[in-house]
């Protein structure tokens, strides 16, 4: 059920980066995340045929759409035979084309293209507008005329490039519910490229970490948040905290750090040599109460900070916090917790950090990549 | 009041009428590759395409009599005899029409989205397919108004069009000329019907010109 079914390896020179990408992907949504320039659109592009490499294959299913400088006949299909789904960064709806005949390009002279184009406006909710032109829908609709219009030639591969990028919050929901059922319902294979993780997490089953043409990591969702495989990987997944520590004590009950004179307990887990790269969870950092007593689970770590910053957010509060080895701790709550401590710039505080919050970094030795 | 001479304005709509046929088909394959491919000596290409526009009447009569005329390509290899015939009138007139023509439709299909031309293709389009479907109907307005507007210069050719076909009343004596031949002759009258219908004619296309210009706006709305 969940085989490879597109397997892409390929290479190419990008202005200023090197394209080397190496993934597979099975029925599910395989999130390409990395920074704007990374690559990620290029991949799709080499992906849907409208882009060469310069050296690679691209297979899909059984059917090898693509060999160049590998063994074997070279070979390039066409984009217009891949029969792969493509939906736009800027959705790229024809002007001239109301919803229904955008829909129904690919179904012009097909049999039965009509009932189709219908079957598929009514999936989207879209069969009321099927005679309005594309300046005519808003941003939402327009991409879900994107969508239906990409799976009219019944695609097994969906390539979405930042597919909900300028879409207010409400209607992002909806469209990425949408996503995973459409998936599901079709067994579709989906790249789902972007660079926002909370798009990662809403749709992606797993992600693949894009950095300057290459894969970094590729994994389950939680497992590449889990456990980085570097310090980069981390730092585009948005980490916090990154520090470099020397190895106290690896034991089978608990892993000792030594963070620049701080002492700290972290569950077991594999550390690489002497010196590892870790990341402290800000929301995994406690705040004390002076007057009650501490609980099981905020015993370890407990250190003595100055409070530098405080940061209001959305939901969340942000301490940045000095430690008394000299480096700086950021720390994440919500908003109403706390509420009877002043926590203000200046003022003294006692933390705990869980022994769950201090993640070592998996160094790339250890295994980059997990096959679906 | 002498009676109108009807034979220009025929001879010359007839002419316009060939010619802009010839800017239409030349003009889009030209434009085409102009558009869509970058090759070496493009630009070269381009400069020498729109060499009509600065050079003098003259000079462009002169390179065609010496292509029209015997001696030339056309007059040796192929045996056409084309000098002071009304073929060689639409000769002139395509060959300074086309420049206009070549320059719009190529700035109206290099105006076309990359993106929409790509997308046709995951959608299994060929490439003529898709220019058929997306590029030409998207270009549509630009490419009319190099249209119009090369088939109006055409109209009013003048000086290429005396060196290669002549002025023979009745038989290549196109508007302008006949308007020149009128003043000549100090048939004022007649001169000023002729000068009334060319401004007639060139008022009307720029006209079209301005509406086609106007900001895009999808067809009327088709209902399903």
């Amino acid at each position: 059920m969940n085989g490879a079914l597109l397997a892409i390896d390929i290479e190419k020179r990008l202005d200023p980066i090197r394209l080397e990408v190496r993934l597979e992907a099975g029925q599910e949504i395989l999130v390409l995340f990395g920074p704007s320039g990374a690559g990620k659109t290029s991949t799709l592009n080499a992906v849907a045929g409208l882009l060469a490499p310069e050296a690679g294959e691209i297979r899909l299913g059984s059917e090898l759409l693509f060999r160049r400088r590998r063994p074997g006949e070279p070979v390039n299909v066409p984009a217009r035979r891949r029969g792969i789904g493509y939906v736009f960064q800027s959705y790229a709806l024809f002007p001239h084309l109301s919803a229904w005949e955008n829909v129904g390009y690919a179904l012009a002279r097909k049999r039965g293209g009509r009932g189709r184009i219908a079957e598929l406006l009514e999936q989207m909710g879209l069969t009321h507008l099927a005679g309005r032109y594309p300046h005519e829908l808003s941003g939402g609709q327009q991409q879900r005329v994107a969508i239906a219009r990409a799976l009219a030639g019944e695609p097994r591969l969906l390539l979405l490039d930042e597919p909900f990028a300028a879409l207010d919050a409400a209607v992002r929901d909806q469209l990425q519910g949408d996503l995973r059922r459409l998936q599901a319902e079709r067994g579709l294979t989906v790249l789902y490229v972007t660079h926002r993780l909370e798009d990662a997490f809403a749709v992606g089953h797993r992600l693949a970490v894009i950095r300057e043409g290459r894969v970094e990591q590729a994994g389950s969702l939680e497992e590449v948040f889990r456990q980085p495989s570097s310090r980069q990987v981390a730092s585009i997944l948005g980490l916090r905290n990154l520090f470099q520590a020397r190895v106290v004590r690896a034991g089978a009950e608990a892993l000792l750090l030594d963070w620049d004179g701080l002492l700290l307990e972290a569950l077991p887990q594999p550390a690489a040599g002497p010196t590892v790269t870790a990341y402290i969870r800000p929301e995994d950092v406690k705040v004390l109460y002076p007057d009650r007593p501490l609980m099981d689970a905020v015993r370890h770590n407990q250190v003595e900070a100055r409070i530098l910053e405080r940061r209001l957010q959305a939901n969340l509060q942000t301490l940045l916090v000095g430690l008394p080895n000299g480096r700086t701790l950021e720390v994440g709550f919500p908003l109403r917790l706390y509420a009877s401590l002043r926590l203000a710039p200046g003022d003294s505080v006692r933390l705990a950090v869980r022994k769950e919050g201090v993640v070592v970094l998996r160094p790339p030795a250890l295994g980059r990549e997990t096959r679906p | 009041m002498s009676p109108i001479r009807w034979h220009p304005a025929l001879l010359s709509i007839l002419v316009t009428g060939a010619a802009a046929l010839l800017i239409l088909i030349l003009g889009l394959a030209l434009a085409v590759p102009l558009a869509r491919r970058r090759f070496p000596g493009r630009t070269a290409v381009e400069t020498l395409i729109a060499l009509p526009l600065v050079l003098p009447p003259s000079v462009v009569g002169y390179y065609l009599l010496r292509l029209l005329g015997r001696g030339g390509p056309l007059a040796d290899w192929l045996g056409l005899r084309l000098l002071f015939t009304p073929a060689a009138a639409v000769a002139a007139a395509t060959v300074v029409g086309l420049p206009l023509m070549v320059q719009a439709a190529q700035a109206a299909l290099s105006g076309v989205d990359p993106a929409l031309e790509n997308a046709a293709r995951t959608l299994g389009s060929s490439e003529a397919e898709l220019f058929f479907r997306i590029t030409l109907p998207l270009a549509r307005r630009g490419i009319l108004a190099g249209w119009v507007l090369g088939a109006a210069r055409a109209l009013g050719e003048f000086g290429a069009t005396l060196m290669v076909a002549g002025n023979i009343p009745g038989r290549t004596q196109t508007l302008p000329l006949a308007i020149y031949d009128a003043v000549q002759n100090r048939r004022y009258d007649q001169a000023t019907r002729l000068v009334l219908i060319v401004t007639a004619i060139a008022f009307l296309a720029l006209y079209l010109i301005r509406r086609l210009e106007l900001p895009v706006r999808p067809g009327p709305r088709r209902e399903q």
